[in-house]
């Protein structure tokens, strides 16, 4: 009779154990699902930047480029900032993101180099890292010419 | 006969047996010679509770959207009855805390405290320590200025530097594709819903643990008897509190600092740094370039924080007096030695955010915000729409230029929409982008009057201190060259001057007076 109890004890013990290891498996399972991040961004396409008669020889001209963008439920527009510059007899586009913690660099005509602002990485006017921290140098965008309008137009 | 209100403890004693409790908790009994070194958990108790309830008041007004996030923290500031104090006694006490954690740290290690058997509280204490500082990290994005932007983004790329596992964690913090409505949801859920529980238990096993092996005591035994907590300890502890108490509403009472400009990601002119505790970090990443970035960022601090943990079990020896422990307390010292000098370093590296002056266009810009109507007519005291001020925008530089080149695309078919003038929309556009963040400075009304002039009539075409067209030559030290009668003639009729001038004739178009007064404010620049 009591080893009979004690078996019975024992059963519900680990019943009631593995029951309530499931419940908190499964909520944290529920939680694990809704808080995983869907960081799926847009389509990459291209952009119009600026026409060609527009473009500065003397240093490489900061373009913003805003479109629709959805952020979560909130809609807002995006802007991201690229460098554009000739190059030759074409055209060059630069990411104006450090490579290094992602602070956004600016052009300085002083020292003709992209300065970063946070731990002080700089690049030359091709993009490429001069100084500082940035494990590499800046992006390169694809970049062309719209034949029909001589604007330059930027993958993004 | 008995007083009522022993009857009504005796009556809540017999029903919950608090005194009990009470004695419990008040007559811990403390070795000889605890003392003052032994408030500052006491200190990190009691700003661990400021910051509950300021956090819950300022819950009260804040929204975690990127729309209104800027503009509720802005409202708490200048619009809630003492809202400024209330976010500066937040602001400074999470400094407060960090400071009081470092001091109590210091204390324990100098005092040997995390032998054995507090080996198990020592690391409790240390996890606190990380669940403080991403408190502080969580809470600074919360304001949605340009400060907690870019300090975030910062943040965020140094996760993904984590090996494996690196791109998951900077995508569950982001909460999307890029730092925007989902990353402030996120970072206010855990900072208001996540991390307080964990604190709370974390503290609770924190002080079950102290009190399970009694308090250390100093780090040589003092012989006498054995004191209780209450009433001397508990007293330490009050003064302490209302000391620091005090030195907080102080720092609040100065104001927490003031509101940035809102979060723009495209921001090129704002130079990001992290709230000082950050600071030695922030510093320590400058020094490894490359692919070596991530002992920067996460293989010293981690080395450091091994250190810390294991400390019990490299200082072995039994005894807690300085003497015997001269190489433990060394390295520690030259580790505290180093954050600070880092930290020191980093405060002092601050790059000039360009020069304060504002441009001829700026300026013009300002003064037809303040005098023109197609501006006043809704932006006044009585208007339609609050007054412009600086440092009150919280609307994006996207929809501010929409705004100011089409104000009829804001409120369609309310208002007539105002003929704009392409300069005019120009300078009120610069204007609005340097008032987010600073108050201009004061013009008189002739010089206001000629700047707006000089902006419509002349920068189409001339550049003056940065601004303006190309067509004709820079006119930023036009006094250097011309006198300004020579000038004023030119502006009358340049066929006058020069026979070959391309420049079109201003008489007829403005006014005698106006001429004059263009002509002689160019004639002083130098």
């Amino acid at each position: 009779m009591s080893v009979r109890l004690e078996n019975r004890r024992s059963a519900l013990a680990k019943i009631v154990t593995t029951g309530m290891g499931l419940i908190t498996a499964g909520l944290a399972g529920l939680v694990g699902l809704v808080a995983a991040p869907r960081a799926k961004g847009p389509d990459r396409r291209w952009r119009r930047a600026i026409s060609i008669f527009d473009l500065p020889a003397s240093a490489p001209m900061t373009v913003v480029l805003a479109e629709r963008h959805a952020d979560g439920w909130y809609e807002t527009r995006k802007e991201s900032v690229v460098f554009i510059d000739r190059e030759g007899s074409g055209y060059r586009a630069l990411s104006s993101t450090c490579a290094h913690l992602g602070c956004r660099v600016r052009w300085r005509d002083s020292t003709s180099q992209f300065v970063c602002p946070c731990h002080g990485g700089t690049y030359d006017r091709e993009g490429n890292v001069v100084s500082g921290p940035p494990p590499r140098g800046l992006d390169r965008l694809a970049v062309r010419v719209n034949p029909d309008t001589s604007e330059i137009e930027v993958e993004l | 006969m008995r007083r009522p209100e022993s009857w009504l403890l005796n009556w809540l004693d017999d029903r919950t047996g608090f005194r009990v409790i009470r004695r419990h908790l008040l007559d811990e009994p403390l070795p000889a010679g605890t003392g003052w070194w032994f408030t500052l958990g006491s200190v990190l108790l009691f700003s661990l509770g400021v910051q509950v309830v300021t956090g819950i008041a300022l819950a009260l007004y804040y929204a975690p959207t990127p729309d209104h996030a800027w503009d509720s923290v802005r409202y708490v500031m200048t619009e809630v009855r003492g809202g400024g104090f209330l976010r500066g006694l937040h602001h400074w006490g999470a400094s407060v805390i960090v400071v009081a954690a470092l001091a109590h740290l210091v204390r324990v290690v100098f005092f040997g405290s995390y032998k054995k058997p507090r080996e198990l509280n020592w690391i409790v204490g240390l996890v606190l320590l990380h669940v403080i500082l991403a408190f502080g990290l969580t809470g600074y994005l919360l304001p949605w200025d340009q400060r907690a932007y870019w300090a975030t983004v910062v943040t965020i790329n140094i996760s993904k530097l984590s090996p494996l596992v690196g791109g998951f964690v900077a995508e569950l913090l982001r909460g999307g594709p890029d730092i925007g409505a989902l990353t402030l949801t996120r970072w206010y859920t855990v900072h208001v819903l996540v991390l307080p529980p964990v604190l709370a238990v974390l503290v609770l096993v924190h002080l079950y643990l102290m009190r399970r092996q009694g308090i250390s005591g100093p780090a040589k035994k003092k012989p006498g008897p054995s004191e209780m907590f209450f009433p001397t300890q508990a007293a330490r502890d009050l003064v302490m509190a209302v000391l620091v108490g005090a030195l907080l509403a102080a720092l609040a009472w100065k104001g927490a600092p003031a509101l940035e400009p809102p979060a723009d990601p495209t921001s090129s002119n704002y130079i990001p740094r992290p709230e000082w505790y950050f600071l030695g970090l922030f510093q320590l990443l400058k020094y490894f370039p490359g692919r070596l970035e991530v002992i920067g960022a996460l293989v010293v601090p981690g080395l450091v924080m091994t250190f810390l943990a294991l400390l019990p079990w490299i200082d072995r020896a039994r005894s807690r007096e300085w003497r015997v422990r001269r190489a433990v307390l060394g390295l520690f010292t030259a580790g505290l030695a180093a954050v600070a000098t880092l930290t020191t370093l980093g405060a002092m590296d601050r790059p000039p955010a360009g020069d304060g002056v504002w441009s001829v266009r700026e300026l013009a810009g300002v003064s037809l915000i303040e005098t023109d109507t197609r501006c006043t007519r809704c932006h006044s005291p009585d208007g339609v729409a609050a007054p412009v001020e600086a440092g009150r925008i919280g609307r994006s530089m996207d929809w501010l230029r929409a705004h100011v080149a089409d104000p009829e695309v804001i409120a369609p078919g309310i208002r007539e929409a105002p003929t704009t003038n392409q300069n005019d929309t120009a300078a009120i556009q610069s204007a609005l982008a340097r008032m987010r963040s600073t108050t201009p400075p004061p013009v008189d009304a002739p010089t206001a009057h000629v700047l707006t002039l000089v902006n419509r009539s002349c920068l189409g075409c001339h550049v003056i201190d940065g601004s303006g067209g190309h067509d004709g030559p820079e006119l930023s030290h036009a006094g250097s060259k011309l006198d300004a009668a020579t000038i004023e003639r030119r502006v009358i009729n340049p066929l006058d001057v020069k026979p070959d001038a391309q420049m079109p004739a201003f008489a007829g178009k403005l006014s005698p007076e106006d001429i004059r007064a263009i002509a002689s404010w160019l004639a002083t620049r130098k």
